[in-house]
């Protein structure tokens, strides 16, 4: 429910009880002014009849009129003076006030009755239900336009600022200004968005700066170690005798060294410091990374199958190429001696290799540093890698194994959709 | 040929010194900006290998200044900041080739030396190796005269080895230079195998004496028997 609507909803029930329980408040007050007013009219009749008697010992002639009538009775004893409201049975059924009193007159007692219809309360009692509609309805209608028409246009600061929030990205190098306001609320929160982007933005930049700097402080040593194992495989009679230590010192340093540009890259694919607006011909680039791997594949006895269709995207070159380099290099590495690898591009990206290692862990199988129980080589970033990159661009990845093939799909089509409609 | 070491890592720039002058090179080496701004301007280098983090500077300044004064050095970056991004501002500027740390010492002879085949001998761009005459422009290698025909791989290789020649080159860099750095085929290198002995059968059919051998357990040299 929206604000607006919800303060709406309070806000009118809140003015309908008000002038409810007012309403009532007012009718039975002037109720109750205009009985007593009439009471007392009431009582002076009863005076000048009081009076009347005492002077002539008779009663008064009744006079009657169309406001007031007088009745008399015989009683029987002195009964109290006594006011009473009732419904008139006759033609026009409406409310009567009447005071009831005794007088003694040559030693008998009356009972006198003087009655005034009670029209005048009854027509208040209408104007006051008309008004109290009319005032409802009134404010209703002037809420709804004052919340149409006024209340957007007051709210509109805070819809621009949402949007900004919404259209700022971390990579921009300064954080967008606020569109100004002199409504205190908003430009509170115009100018704690902005300090928090500003933050954001430092932090940000550091961690940038530190990630760089830690690449460049953890390569050299990498650079001093492969060389100097360089320098000690000229010694030929002393790498003679090592040969094999010095062989697995040098696998190790490859190892490490591409462990640390795998994580650099996908600390920078996670904070989204790749744009992808490049044009990007995916079927050159399978086509390419096919043709770097066939030697690699030969040697194991493996076949590559390809099936490509042309497919453009807009994406990265970059991302692309390691994306799909590495899905086949693993389709190459974990195959058996003389087994096969297809990728078929469709539309969608399919790369299947055969295999005797048994199906992968679905649930774990995108996480960082999981390898299958015999995998030993590799960094276990690769596919972590490439989950990173399809949840970036949108795209989806699955895995699939069937009759001893591991297939991994890429399925591309929303991204293609965006690229047409642009 | 002249080369001129930037590089503020003392044990980096003793391994590429060694092994440059080992080459044949004539290295000249500093440590810093100031000290290579001021051999550049009195001295021409055929090459000049240009760390980029240096303590007093960044290296592209050194780009931009040799572009301003009007020089011709071959320039190939060496860094650790391999991004795609740093890459493209450096050879804008002006460098020939990048090339990302940790790399291989073999790997950065070979580039140096075609920085220097391009920059100096422009037009004719032999390698000779005794009998072995390689035209890099061409991509053509004849011997004792004789065209011999290589596959691009093999044709890679040779030029590789004789650039490095009289070096033990293990598997792991070799397979770095003719695959590519992040391919992660570690367990096996039988494919480079099977290139290395195609390409000694048809050398060796062709005339020349068999100059790869293989030293145990580590890889290859290339070199006199």
């Amino acid at each position: 429910m929206k604000l607006l609507d919800k303060y709406s909803r309070l806000n009118i029930t809140a003015t309908i009880l008000t002038f409810v329980i007012g309403s009532l408040t007012f009718y039975f007050l002037l109720n109750y002014i205009l009985v007593r007013e009439l009471d007392e009219r009431l009582q002076a009749e009863q005076d000048e009849v009081t009076a009347y008697v005492r002077t002539h010992n008779a009663l008064p002639d009744v006079v009657k009129t169309k406001d007031q009538y007088t009745t008399y009775e015989p009683a029987i004893s002195a009964a109290k003076t006594e006011f009473q409201t009732r419904k008139d049975t006759g033609r026009e059924a409406e409310n009567i006030r009447e005071i009831h009193f005794t007088t003694a007159v040559a030693g008998r007692y009356y009972m006198v009755t003087v009655g005034t219809p009670l029209e005048e309360t009854e027509a208040l009692q209408k104007v006051i239900i008309i008004v109290t509609l009319a005032m409802v309805a009134a404010i209703l209608l002037i809420g709804f336009l004052i919340n149409r028409v006024v209340i957007r246009r007051l709210w509109q600061p805070f819809y621009t600022t949402i949007e900004r929030v919404q259209q700022y990205s971390i990579t921009e190098q300064q954080a967008p200004a606020a569109a100004p306001t002199d409504i205190d609320e908003f430009a509170l929160l115009n100018r704690t968005i902005q300090e928090m982007m500003e933050r954001i933005q430092q932090d940000y930049h550091s961690l940038k700066k530190f990630t760089g700097q830690a690449a460049h402080e953890m390569q050299t040593p990498l650079a001093i170690i492969r060389m100097r194992l360089d320098a000690l495989l000229q010694q030929e009679e002393l790498a003679e005798k090592s040969a094999v230590n010095i062989a697995e010192i040098e696998q190790a340093v490859s190892r490490l060294s591409r462990l640390h540009q795998s994580l650099l890259l996908l600390t920078k694919v996670e904070n989204r410091q790749f744009v992808l607006n490049e044009p990007v011909s995916l079927d050159k680039i399978v086509a390419d990374k096919c043709a770097e791997y066939v030697d690699i594949a030969m040697a194991k006895g493996i076949t590559i199958r390809t099936d490509i269709q042309p497919l453009q995207l807009q994406f990265h070159q970059q991302l692309a190429e390691i994306t799909v380099s590495n899905l086949l290099s693993n389709a190459v590495k974990y195959n058996q001696p003389g087994g096969q690898v297809e990728l078929v591009l469709h539309g969608s990206l399919r790369v299947s290799n055969t295999s005797d290692r048994p199906a992968l862990d679905g649930a774990r199988l995108f996480k960082r540093f999981y390898r299958d129980s015999v995998a030993t080589e590799g960094t276990g970033l690769g596919l972590s890698l490439v989950k990173q990159i399809c949840d970036l661009a949108g795209y989806t990845i699955t895995y699939e194994f069937a009759n001893g093939r591991h297939d991994f799909i890429i399925n591309f089509r929303d991204n293609i959709s965006d690229f047409l409609q642009n | 040929m002249k080369i001129l070491i930037v590089e503020d890592e003392p044990v980096l720039n003793k391994s590429i010194v060694d092994y440059l002058s080992s080459q044949q090179y004539l290295c000249e080496t500093v440590s810093n900006y100031r000290d290579a701004l001021d051999k550049t301007e009195c001295y021409h280098y055929d090459c000049i290998v240009l760390d980029l983090m240096l303590p007093d500077g960044d290296g592209l300044r050194l780009l931009q200044a040799l572009k301003k004064n009007g020089k011709t050095d071959g320039v190939i970056i060496i860094s650790a900041k391999a991004d795609v991004e740093d890459k493209i501002t450096g050879l804008s500027l002006g460098a020939d080739d990048y090339l990302g740390k940790p790399f291989h010492l073999p790997e950065l002879s070979v580039r140096v030396a075609a920085i220097i085949r391009r920059r100096t001998q422009q037009g004719n761009n032999l390698v000779q190796f005794e009998e072995i005459t390689v035209d890099a422009q061409a991509r053509a290698v004849t011997i004792n005269g004789t065209e011999l025909m290589l596959t691009p791989k093999e044709y890679e290789l040779l030029l590789y080895f004789i650039v490095n020649k009289n070096r033990v080159l293990s598997k792991n860099t070799i397979a770095a230079h003719m695959w590519g750095d992040d391919m992660d085929i570690a367990d096996n290198y039988d494919f480079i195998y099977a290139h290395i002995k195609n390409l000694r059968k048809k050398l060796v059919q062709a005339g020349a004496d068999d100059y790869i051998q293989s030293v145990y357990g580590m890889g290859y040299k290339f070199a006199h028997r």
